[in-house]
């Protein structure tokens, strides 16, 4: 797939990653730093989102400052029922990661909740509904790092 | 979120879900809320600074940028050195994912670090260093075998 994103492309990425001009014409002031027009660089982004390189370009809010409390937790699941406990715990919005992962436990998955009332809302639920009762829980004391850049 | 005004919250609305690839696109959002795009562009600024908006960039999928291995590590990193490691785990680029976490009884594993590798075996070398580096012989690895689901979260 690298052979997708030109040098262009990955200078792109690392301005994309590091610092989104906050001008009124933004797309603009990316391209006078690459020597190319404004709409190359729109074009560029379209492409990677489209090749899938990009998932989404936009802003990233952090959550605690916004009174929401970030928490992963993970789930041991037989085989055979991945895909309808998945559906389950997808389900909820507040969910916003679940992966199937190799040892035990093999589900993990996120919840941003502003409540642990809601919380606990959505861990009883997964739980009735899946009929499995133990789910970890990891809630985050300090972040250090929260990016991709690649 | 509650020491938020109501334009503030406005914009930050618009932000996460009119921002389009354009080439003006703080005006868009200026004209859906009603203010002027040096309005917009300042809150924003000011949200940057005051770290409610982390950045506004591109959220990347580590596999399609050639990344195929990627795992979820859990490292049993005493409390006194967790500052230092943690700090440091988020100096290394393979690194995306660092976190400090509460753990549940029986559970020693408290710091979790996504890594991603070019290969199995490039992602294996990653954790050896790691160990090595730290002193940290205690960890469990989770290779990512599916993704369920990946959204953002919507706040507004």
């Amino acid at each position: 797939m690298e052979c997708l994103m030109d040098e262009k492309d990955h200078e792109i990425m690392q301005i994309l990653q590091n610092g989104f001009p906050l001008e009124s014409e933004p797309f603009k002031v990316i391209g006078d730093k690459l020597w190319i027009d404004e709409h190359a660089v729109i074009s560029r982004i379209v492409r990677l989102i489209q090749n899938g390189v990009i998932r989404y370009v936009g802003p990233f809010f952090d959550s605690r400052k916004l009174g929401y409390k970030g928490c992963l937790a993970a789930i041991d699941v037989p085989q055979e029922r991945i895909d309808e406990v998945a559906e389950v715990i997808n389900r909820f919005d507040e969910v916003t990661h679940n992966y199937l992962r190799d040892g035990s436990p093999n589900m993990w998955f996120t919840l941003i909740t502003n409540s642990s009332e809601r919380q606990q809302e959505i861990l009883n639920t997964i739980k009735a509904e899946t009929g499995i009762k133990d789910i970890m829980l990891f809630s985050s004391k300090k972040y250090f790092k929260v990016k991709v850049d690649l | 979120m509650e020491n938020l005004d109501a334009k503030t919250k406005n914009i930050l609305k618009q932000l996460q879900n009119n921002f389009k690839l354009e080439t003006k696109p703080f005006k868009r959002i200026a004209n859906e809320v009603g203010c002027t795009e040096e309005e917009v562009i300042e809150t924003i600024d000011n949200c940057c600074n005051n770290g409610i908006i982390k950045r506004i960039g591109a959220a990347v999928k580590p596999q399609n940028a050639g990344y195929s291995a990627n795992a979820l590590t859990a490292w049993k990193v005493p409390p006194e050195k967790i500052h230092e490691v943690g700090t440091e785990l988020a100096e290394i680029k393979e690194v995306s994912h660092c976190y400090d976490r509460e753990c549940p009884k029986g559970w020693d594993y408290n710091l979790f670090v996504m890594i991603h590798g070019r290969s199995k075996e490039e992602l294996e070398e990653i954790i050896k260093n790691i160990s090595e580096r730290f002193d940290l012989k205690e960890y469990k690895v989770f290779n990512t075998v599916r993704e369920l689901k990946k959204t953002s979260m919507k706040y507004f």
